[in-house]
């Protein structure tokens, strides 16, 4: 999705900062999220995307800056004022209610008629396809089963926005997928916007339209899954994709498409367009995908980094192949198994790795 | 299937078995057994006589006595936890952790005084000319009877129970899972009607087992109807005491023993099987 296609916003987060005492859970969190998109908010734990959730779900106030939905600012509104239904990581389900019970519990509290609230909810235990456990007690239900009523009762008003956090971390890897798939095709059908925080890089990429990476209550970078794979913006989201190999280097001689850049490893030419105005003397970091990585015999008359493996990851039809050069610089190569079998690769052998230039990122955040 | 237990857990609940069953089961079949005897020239005798039964449970007075002592036990239950729910909520919900802990060793000091001398300060406090009236006397209001009375006999079971239902609701409190309370709160459920629709509900084991107490302690008071109460009409527990006092009628106070464990025991029962009712069929 560009620019020019993005939906109006429903959510706008303006200059947004929320301190707990001294601590800054969040540091100007400037965002907007548009009208049916699904936006997935990543980082580890302690970063602060759940507190950024939370404010929307008006749980937390900011401690400054404002928060839009809808067109209308709601600082200071609380949480049973706005149309914001969140879906725990928990899932927060009421035990001492029924399945249909919890799915009625905001209708009751807008109060819904008895008949009206029945046959709505209903409706979306169908829609949950959990429609013949209506009768039975929450601790009578399986894992996945809870999760379609968590999201029945927190849809059951058809609200314009849906926050989730983390709701599938309690659930078994096959399960995940499942609803992974689950909350995909609904959010699709229902044309709704969905705010979903996870530490799952998996999750946010298979779901999400568009992904916000933070860390330590900065947001690192907002963009497409494809384009923060591509593309990462600094060291950090690099490093969090897990699969990036990291250089620093200067910049060099101009060449006719770009310039020279040095780096451990030797040098390498790299296109002004990747450069970003780098000129000779400039201090640039880039990156190559452990997948745009080649590997060697050292006998074979390539170019490259001399490097000896150190470990192996196996995932699924291809591998991890971990290795260290003599400078002690770690890197990561993804490669088939016949591609590893052709050329010896096992632990303790010394290959030549080489990438080509295009594969090659300059991360536009650590310029200067 | 029932899982055979083990020797070690046998071994270590020996000391229970023994003492519950030197101490409750033993002393209790006694107590059915002298109800059954007669007494002659102010001696027990051992009988089959269903005469000591029959001469209670058809009397006016026992009945009297045993609605009069069902309608206080109630009451203080329900008073006690009324007044207990706000302190255990506030103490639960809106303390820090610290001011929590000494919150709790404060409500456990009234356990240090004896109930008795609780009790006789409360006299003070509730006579015609005690502090209470005194101080409505200078508004010119009362004097209002507040002792001999069941007004001072609720007093006396409210001050026996109240530290322990509050102990009790608070931590039961403190285990309500406070995402529920949030997620209440996100459904559009504002702040009291959360108390009544999720709180309670989710504390619901604590709070009727702390009323339970209440009741217990409460029906077989014999402290608080005697000297705050004036004995007269009397409950239960005045009932036994009179008449072991008047000829030793030893086996007829024992059908009232019997008649008031029957009663705790079907009211414990049926209080514990409704706190864990679960929903859902």
């Amino acid at each position: 999705m560009d620019a020019s296609t993005t939906p109006p916003a429903i959510v706008k987060f303006d200059n947004v900062v929320k301190k707990f005492g001294d601590f800054v859970a969040v540091e100007k969190a400037d965002f907007e999220i548009g009208q049916g998109e699904f936006m997935a908010i990543m980082g580890s734990s302690g970063c602060g995307k759940t507190t950024t959730l939370r404010m929307l779900a008006g749980l937390e106030d900011p401690t400054s800056g404002d928060i839009y939905l809808d067109g209308e600012r709601v600082n200071g509104r609380a949480t049973w004022d706005r149309d914001t239904p969140m879906v725990w990581q928990s899932l927060a389900l009421f035990p001492f209610l029924t399945v249909q019970e919890n799915v009625e519990f905001s209708l009751k509290m807008r109060g819904v008629g008895k008949a009206e609230r029945a046959k709505r909810a209903r409706k979306w235990l169908e829609k949950m396809q959990i429609t013949e456990f209506a009768d039975r007690g929450i601790n009578q239900l399986s894992g996945g089963q809870r999760q379609r009523v968590a999201l029945a009762r927190a849809l059951v008003t058809e609200p314009k926005i849906l926050l989730l956090d983390e709701p599938l971390s309690a659930l078994d890897a096959h399960l995940k997928v499942r609803m992974q798939a689950v909350l995909s095709n609904l959010q699709k059908d229902l044309g709704i916007t969905f705010v979903y925080v996870t530490h799952s890089m998996s999750e946010a990429f298979a779901m999400a339209d568009r992904v916000v990476i933070m860390s330590r209550g900065r947001i690192e970078q907002i963009g497409t899954p494809e384009e923060i794979y591509r593309a990462p913006y600094n060291r950090f989201v690099a490093e969090f994709l897990g699969s990036a190999n990291i250089f620093d280097g200067v910049v060099g001689a101009a060449t006719p498409g770009g310039h020279m850049v040095a780096y451990d490893g030797g040098e390498v030419d790299l296109p002004a367009s990747e450069l970003l105005d780098a000129k000779t003397g400039d201090k640039v970091t880039f990156m190559v995908g452990a997948e745009n990585v080649d590997l060697a015999p050292t006998d074979a008359g390539q170019d490259g980094l001399a490097a000896t493996v150190v470990g192996e990851e196996f995932l699924g039809a291809t591998a991890t192949v971990f290795l260290e050069t003599d400078d002690g610089q770690e890197l990561k190569v993804q490669k088939s198994h016949a591609e590893l079998k052709a050329v010896k690769c096992h632990a303790g052998a010394r290959l030549i790795a080489h990438w080509a230039p295009s594969a090659c990122h300059v991360l536009p955040g650590e310029k200067g | 299937m029932m899982k055979r237990p083990s020797l070690f857990s046998l071994v270590l609940a020996m000391p229970l078995l023994v003492w519950q069953l030197a101490f409750f089961l033993f002393p209790l079949l006694f107590l059915i057994a002298i109800s059954f005897w007669t007494v002659k020239m102010f001696q027990m005798q051992p009988d089959l006589s269903f005469a000591n039964w029959q001469r209670i449970l058809t009397r006016g007075v026992f009945w009297d006595a045993y609605l009069r002592t069902m309608i206080l036990a109630t009451s203080a239950a329900v008073l006690t936890s009324a007044i207990a729910f706000p302190a255990s909520y506030a103490i639960s919900f809106k303390l820090s952790e610290r001011a929590k802990r000494w919150m709790i060793f404060v409500l456990i000091i009234p356990f240090f005084t004896s109930y008795l001398v609780r009790v006789y300060s409360w006299q003070v406090f509730l006579t015609d000319a005690g502090i209470i009236n005194a101080a409505l006397g200078h508004i010119g209001l009362g004097p209002y009877p507040m002792l001999n009375n069941t007004f001072g006999t609720l007093v006396g079971m409210v001050t026996l129970c109240l530290p322990l239902v509050i102990l009790l609701q608070t931590f039961s409190l403190n285990f309500v899972n406070r995402d529920l309370i949030e997620a209440a709160h996100n459904l559009r459920c504002g702040r009291l009607r959360t108390v009544a629709s999720v709180v309670v509900p989710s504390a619901k084991v604590g709070l009727v087992i702390a009323a339970l107490f209440a009741f217990i302690l409460s029906f077989g008071d014999f402290v608080s109807p005697l000297y705050l109460g004036g004995g007269n009409p009397p409950t239960l527990s005045i009932m036994i005491t009179d008449i072991t006092k008047s000829g030793q009628q030893w086996p007829r106070a024992a059908v009232v023993a019997i008649m008031m464990i029957a009663t705790l025991m079907t009211v414990a029962f049926a209080a514990i099987t409704y706190a864990y009712k679960e929903r859902g069929k």
